[in-house]
C-alpha cells in the first residue's frame, strides 16, 4: 500500500480520485494548493505525489523544487492538460518524475502508481517490516510499544512520551497519529526552541497587531492541528510560568489567541515528549503536577537502543536502504559489520546509530559494494556517559575513588574546597587522598 | 506571452477541468457496476457528470466568444 499525496484545487476531482485510489488499495491525502502540500510533506512521508500542474498559489514545478530543497524523494506524477510538458520535465526533473494527461482514466492512475509499486516491492522484500509506517524493530520492548500505540490510538487520550534523547519520540508520535487512521493533520512544535515571548503566540495564535511584529493574524498549533494530533516536544523545557496557560487549554479545550477576546474551540490529541526521567519530573521544579496529569493520561516509555540490541541490524538495514535509495547506490552490510554495530553501546540511541551509518556511507568507496565502518564510533556525548558510568567488575575501589575525585575536580575547575564539599569529605581528607594518589593533574 | 494567449489558455484549462471530472466520475460508475458498491454513488456521479457537461459547454461558449 502506498501513501499518496494528491495535490489539486478541483475538489470534485480530488473527491472522486480519492475514492478510486483507495479502491485500488492505497492511502491518499489531499492538498488543494502548494502551501497545503508543503505542510503535508513536512509532516509525513509519501511514496507518491500526484500533482496538478496549475495550482492557485503557483505551479506544480514549485513543489518539485520544494521536494529537492528538502531532500524528499517521493515519485511525482504531474497531472497536466498538455502532453508538451514532457520536454520540460526531461530537462528539469529526475527519473522519479513523470506525467499523465487530462482527462484522466482509472488505468492512468493505476498504471502510474503500480509502476512505482513494482520498483519499491523489490526493495521492500528485503527491508524489515515498518510498523505504523515508520517504526522498526521486533524486540520484546518494541512489540510492547506497538501494543500500547494500538491501544491508545483507539482513544483520544493525551500521551506523554518518555525516553532518552535520540530514541525516536517524534517517530513514535507519528506512529500514534498514523494508528489513529485520520486524515486530520499532525502538527509538531518544540517547546524548548521557543522564547518565552513567542511561546503563547506559537501555541495559541495571535491577532493582527497583538504585539510589535504581529503584522497578520496567525493560528496557533492547537488550532492548526484541528481534530488531529499536536506534538509538543521537550514539554519540560516550557517555562513554569507559561504552564498555567497550557493547563487552561487542556482543561477547557478552548484557546484565546494573544490579543484576542474570542475563545476558539480546539479538539486535538496532545502527544508530548520529554527526555527527563520520571524521578526528575517528580523532584525537579520543571513541570506542574496538574499539567503532568493532563498530558500524561497515557504515559509511554520508549526503550533505549541498548535495551533492544537485536533491533540494531534491522535499523541498520533500513537506514542503509534509505541512503541507497536517495543516492542511487547499492551498498550492503556484511554480517560481521552488523555484529560490530550490535555490540556498540550507542548512548545517543537510534539518532547516533543513524548518524554513524550516514557518516560511514559518505566515507565508503562508491565502487565498493560494502560499507566501510570506522574503527571506533566516537561521540562526544558517549564519552561523557562512559566516564560517569564506566564501572565494571575487576576495578578496585581505589581506582573508582581516584576517578571520582578527578571528575569532580574537573567539574569545579580544580577548586579543592568546592570539590571536597561536593564529594562530602573535608578538604583535609581530599588533600590526603590526592597526596596518596600522587597529586594527579586535573 | 501576451494577455490574449494567457486568457485563452486559462479558458482552455477551465474547460478541461469539467472534462476531467466527467472522465473520473464515469470511472467511478464503472467501479460501482463492476463491484458490489452502493448504487447511490453511481447516481451521484451521473448527476455530477450532467453538471460538468454544462460547465464544459459554457467553457466552450466562452472560448468561441473570445476568439470571434
Amino acid at each position: 500500500m502506498l501513501q499518496v499525496l494528491l495535490v489539486d484545487d478541483d475538489a470534485e476531482f480530488t473527491d472522486v480520485a480519492c475514492q478510486i485510489i483507495e479502491f485500488i488499495g492505497h492511502q491518499v491525502w489531499v492538498a488543494s494548493n502548494l502551501s497545503e502540500a508543503q505542510q503535508w510533506l513536512s509532516q509525513q512521508e509519501f511514496d507518491h505525489v500526484l500533482l496538478d500542474f496549475m495550482l492557485p498559489d503557483g505551479s506544480g514545478l514549485h513543489l518539485i523544487d520544494y521536494l529537492k530543497q528538502n531532500h524528499l524523494t517521493p515519485y511525482v506524477t504531474l497531472i497536466t492538460g498538455h502532453p508538451s510538458v514532457k520536454g520540460m520535465l526531461a530537462g528539469l526533473c529526475g527519473p522519479k518524475v513523470n506525467y499523465i494527461v487530462k482527462p484522466l482514466q482509472r488505468e492512468d492512475i493505476e498504471a502510474t502508481l503500480n509502476r512505482q509499486n513494482k520498483n519499491t516491492k523489490v526493495a521492500d522484500s528485503k527491508l524489515p517490516k515498518l510498523h505504523f509506517g515508520c517504526l522498526v524493530g521486533e524486540s520484546k520492548p518494541m512489540l510492547e510499544l506497538y501494543s500500547m500505540i494500538k491501544r491508545v490510538a483507539k482513544t483520544s487520550a493525551n500521551v506523554m512520551l518518555m525516553g532518552e534523547s535520540g530514541v525516536g519520540k517524534e517517530v513514535v508520535a507519528n506512529a500514534i497519529h498514523f494508528a489513529t487512521d485520520t486524515k486530520e493533520p499532525m502538527v509538531a512544535t518544540n517547546c524548548g526552541a521557543l522564547s518565552k515571548e513567542l511561546i503563547s503566540s506559537e501555541l495559541f495564535g495571535h491577532e493582527k497587531g497583538a504585539f510589535t511584529g504581529a503584522i497578520a493574524r496567525k493560528d496557533g498549533v492547537f488550532v492548526r492541528a484541528g481534530n488531529g494530533t499536536l506534538f509538543l516536544d521537550e514539554i519540560t523545557e516550557m517555562p513554569l510560568d507559561m504552564q498555567p496557560n497550557l493547563l487552561r487549554v487542556l482543561e477547557n479545550q478552548r484557546v484565546i489567541p494573544v490579543g484576542g477576546t474570542q475563545e476558539v474551540a480546539v479538539n486535538c490529541r496532545v502527544v508530548s515528549a520529554t527526555n527527563r526521567k520520571l524521578e526528575e519530573l517528580a523532584q525537579g521544579n520543571i513541570i506542574r503536577e496538574d499539567v503532568y496529569y493532563r498530558l500524561a493520561v497515557f504515559p509511554i516509555n520508549i526503550p533505549a537502543l541498548s535495551e533492544r540490541k537485536e533491533d540494531i541490524p534491522l535499523l541498520a538495514e533500513v537506514f542503509l536502504q534509505q541512503l541507497n535509495h536517495e543516492n542511487n547506490t547499492g551498498f550492503a552490510w556484511a554480517p560481521e559489520q552488523l555484529d560490530i554495530l550490535k555490540n556498540n553501546p550507542w548512548p545517543g540511541n537510534v539518532r547516533e546509530l543513524r548518524h554513524a551509518i550516514h557518516r560511514a556511507f559518505i566515507m565508503s568507496e562508491p565502487a565498493s559494494k560494502t560499507i566501510q565502518l570506522p574503527d571506533t564510533f566516537i561521540s562526544p556525548f558517549a564519552s561523557n556517559t562512559r566516564q560517569s558510568s564506566a564501572i565494571s567488575a575487576g576495578q578496585t575501589i581505589e581506582d573508582l575513588e581516584k576517578e571520582l575525585i578527578r571528575v569532580t575536580l574537573n567539574q569545579v575547575d580544580g577548586n579543592k574546597t568546592q570539590a571536597a564539599e561536593m564529594l562530602g569529605i573535608s578538604t583535609k581528607t581530599l588533600y590526603n587522598r590526592l597526596h596518596a594518589y600522587g597529586d594527579f593533574a586535573v | 506571452m501576451n494577455i490574449e494567449k494567457k486568457d485563452i489558455n486559462q479558458l482552455i484549462h477551465d474547460t478541461r477541468s469539467p472534462l476531467n471530472r466527467i472522465s473520473m466520475q464515469a470511472e467511478l460508475i464503472k467501479m460501482v457496476l463492476e463491484n458490489d458498491m452502493p448504487k447511490e454513488k453511481a447516481l451521484t456521479a451521473v448527476n455530477k457528470i450532467i453538471v460538468a457537461c454544462q460547465d464544459c459547454s459554457q467553457g466552450l461558449q466562452e472560448i468561441t466568444e473570445f476568439t470571434q
